[in-house]
């Protein structure tokens, strides 16, 4: 492997990485505009370069590959005197309107100007005027005049999500990128491109002017558009989300998202179910604990166990089904009925995007280790007109493939119906109570994604209006039923339980699978000591009149 | 261990008159009531003080640099000079201005202040969020301020009477060109 040293510090790196890549291992940041780590390279914009001793010139950082023994200069005062001059450059027709531009504050451009170039425009000459506020896709607007002509979002379209949408069309200071004649910029990953491009050239419809980036605080969380689970940025301010944007995980979703799982986050904000509802009238949670406690205490005497239904759903988080789970065992008792529901599936491709629409199926199976027994909540309206079940306790408002029409029909023909949901949707009028449950933008929790990594999601920001965790809405009526055996104090604790109990079924499970492999190992060998005996014996037999010839 | 010099003071003796009180009393009265007559004189000159009804009465006590209650400056053609960057609300340390952005209709403007709120109660008149604009929009020389109110909703200047305020301002790069439009 190839030693580098970099501003005198050496350092170890793979084989044809570039230099770029190796100043970053040892510490050093090379200001790029038209790297991107998961593009191609086509050293346009030159902001790169830096010093290689012996090179006859400076050289791009972001394309030439280390050698050994390679000595770098990424801070010397040539390559800083190179930057500024790169600087003016790009900056010679651009139209600094930086207080009108969306990117401000986040600006490649805008830091390096401060960083390495902080002088006044000798451009004395009228700056060249191109496109403002075009909209090359329904989702995205472009900017001649602000773009910087590093073909990031270019090469985005081709190399990852395919579609090839965009050029750069005409030549010197009136090139600016285009959309190929008869299309437009209208990929399922289009709005990436806006977090690709280093400038405020391409911004997102839906962003646009909304809020300063500045004054956004980002939490850690995952997009709930699908059961991908990408990992996100959520951006929020003043207790509302205002965007997702894509955050780095290798193994989920690299640098990207789609665009539909972006605007999910539209659904925090819209329809909430704020208060508790008992009848229609607002309720509070002390009172109503009480009547819901009262009511279920009331059913399941009237009617047993098995004339209650517990609808899961896969919207939830993993802490939530865990504690679902317990109040099915221990308070609504062994017999109620399970479903399972969630968002009818829908589009999917090959690269993110996910059939199934929901972000925890797969959490539900983790912590119930096997899903028989669960049935799919297309089938709850054919139970509540068959007369089987008496009362609904529902999680969320979907009703997966089934119809909902029928479903909500049925729910109407309910003895008793809980609704525990973000939004009440059109069942809030169809249910008894209504229990307003907060967004994964309001509670900390876990999602397993469809190839099982288990994800957390952290809190952004207090739960709007007086609506709670689920798990803590199950340990409210928990408790209101007189048993406290569901009782955690933190989340944390929750876990603890959680996955003690999942790791217990997996052990178990595994044991069971180990048992069930041995046993037919053990068949097996038997088998064959069988027929190995057989075998002999056969042979012996046939040996005997071999014997006997001789003889 | 040096030595300590005490001197030892005579106790101020007060005379008779004085500790029967009353004469001394009637003559600080008289000093009281000499002014009082005198203050009233019909000749204002004559008078020692004076008193200006602030803050509803305005003066022309006030220094150049005053910093009164906020006024939003105009283009040319009349249209709010703000580009709702949202520089004065960020640094406001009262975070008193509230602004919405929004699209125009004019591409060559691209963003202004749907909404533009300023809470003048709440305003500590420290003058940063002028400073702080790039584009000469907001200003505080209307030489007016807060006066005192019952009705909190008033001290919300909304945007169209913060316009109302304010006179055409043709500032280019760097305050260039202000103070030409300073007194329209
Ligand atoms: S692209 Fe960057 S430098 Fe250019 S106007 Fe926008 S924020 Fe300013
Ligand atoms: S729009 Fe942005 S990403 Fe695309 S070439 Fe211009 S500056 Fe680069
Ligand atoms: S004067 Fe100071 S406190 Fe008042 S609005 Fe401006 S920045 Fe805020
Ligand atoms: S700083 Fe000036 S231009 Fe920016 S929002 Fe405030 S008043 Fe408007
Ligand atoms: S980042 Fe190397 S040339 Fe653009």
């Amino acid at each position: 492997m190839p030693m580098v040293t970099i501003n005198g510090v050496e350092v170890e790196v793979e084989k044809d990485v570039s230099i770029l890549e190796a100043a970053a291992q040892a510490g050093f940041d090379v200001p790029h505009f038209c790297y991107h780590p998961a593009l191609s390279a086509p050293a346009n914009c030159r902001m790169c370069l830096v010093e290689v001793e012996r090179a006859p010139k400076l050289l791009p950082a972001c394309y030439n590959p280390v050698s050994d023994g390679m000595v770098v200069q990424t801070e010397s005062e040539q390559v800083v005197r190179a930057r500024k001059a790169v600087l003016e450059f790009i900056l010679v027709n651009h139209p600094v309107d930086c207080p009108i531009c969306d990117k401000a504050g986040e600006c490649k451009l805008q830091d390096y100007y401060f960083a390495y170039d902080a002088q006044e425009s000798r451009m004395r000459a009228e700056k060249q005027h191109k496109v403002k506020a075009y909209p090359i896709g329904p989702r995205v607007v472009y900017d001649g005049e602000r773009c910087i002509l590093c073909t990031r979002c270019i090469r985005f379209c081709e190399e990852i999500s395919g579609t090839s949408e965009l050029t750069l069309a005409d030549r010197g200071d009136k090139i600016e990128v285009r959309t190929f004649p008869g299309q437009e910029l209208d990929n399922d990953y289009s709005l990436c491109t806006v977090d690709v491009c280093p400038v405020g050239a391409l911004t997102s419809r839906d962003f646009r002017f909304k809020c300063r980036v500045w004054l956004l605080t980002s939490t850690e969380s995952i997009c709930t558009g699908c059961s991908q689970g990408c990992n996100i940025h959520l951006d929020h301010f003043r207790n509302e989300t205002q965007r997702y944007r894509p955050r780095y995980n290798s193994e989920v979703n690299d640098y990207w998202m789609c665009d539909d799982g972006r605007l999910t986050y539209k659904n925090l904000h819209t329809d909430r179910l704020l208060s508790p509802q008992h009848n229609g009238a607002t309720d509070n949670w002390h009172t109503l604990t009480k009547s819901v406690a009262a009511k279920l205490e009331k059913q399941i005497k009237a009617h047993g166990e098995e004339s209650i239904a517990l609808v899961l759903s896969a919207q939830a988080a993993c802490e939530d089904i865990f504690l679902a789970k317990l109040f099915h065992e221990e308070i609504l008792g062994k017999k109620a009925q399970l479903y399972i529901a969630g968002k009818p599936s829908g589009k999917h491709d090959d690269f993110l995007i996910n059939a199934d629409k929901n972000p925890n199926r797969r959490g539900i199976e983790a912590v119930f280790a096997k899903l028989d027994g669960i049935k799919d909540v297309a089938t709850l309206a054919g139970d509540i007109t068959a007369g089987t079940i008496k009362t609904v306790y529902m999680m969320g408002t979907e009703f997966g493939e089934g119809d909902r029409s029928e479903a909500v029909a049925a729910l109407k023909k309910c003895e008793l119906f809980i609704l525990q949901s973000t939004q009440g949707a059109d069942l809030l009028d169809v249910a008894h109570i209504a229990l307003p449950a907060c967004t994964h933008a309001e509670k900390e929790g876990t999602f397993v994604n469809e190839e099982g990594i288990a994800q957390p999601f952290y809190k952004a920001y207090e739960p709007h209006g007086d609506s709670l965790p689920d798990w803590q809405i199950f340990m409210r009526i928990a408790k209101a039923m007189g048993k406290s055996t569901l009782n955690f104090t933190f989340l944390s604790k929750v876990q603890d339980r959680m996955f003690e109990a999942t790791e217990l079924l997996r052990k178990a499970e595994e044991e069971a699978a180990a048992a069930a492999k041995k046993a037919a190992e053990e068949a097996a060998a038997k088998k064959a000591e069988e027929e190995a005996k057989k075998a002999e014996e056969s042979a012996a037999a046939t040996e005997e009149p071999q014997d006997s010839t001789p003889s | 261990m040096g030595t300590v010099n005490v001197k030892v003071l005579e106790r101020h003796q007060k005379t008779f008159w004085e500790k029967s009180y009353i004469p001394e009393i009637s003559r600080g009265l008289g000093v009281t009531v000499k002014q009082f007559f005198k203050n009233l004189s019909p000749n204002k000159e004559k008078r020692d003080t004076f008193t200006i009804q602030y803050p509803e009465a305005g003066t022309d006590h006030y220094a150049e640099r005053f910093r009164g209650q906020h006024r939003l400056m105009k283009r040319e053609d009349g249209q709010v000079r703000c580009v709702a960057c949202m520089c004065c609300s960020t640094i406001c340390p009262a975070n008193c201005i509230h602004i919405e952005a929004a699209e125009h209709d004019d591409p060559s403007i691209e963003k202004y202040p749907k909404v533009f709120v300023i809470d003048e109660l709440r305003c500590i008149v420290c003058g940063l969020c002028v400073e702080a604009c790039p584009c000469d929009a907001i200003r505080m020389d209307t030489g007016t301020h807060m006066a005192p109110r019952t009705d909190r909703t008033t001290a919300f200047h909304q945007r169209d009477d913060l316009l109302k305020k304010g006179g055409i301002s043709i500032a280019t790069r760097a305050g260039q060109k202000a103070l030409a439009s300073k007194s329209s």
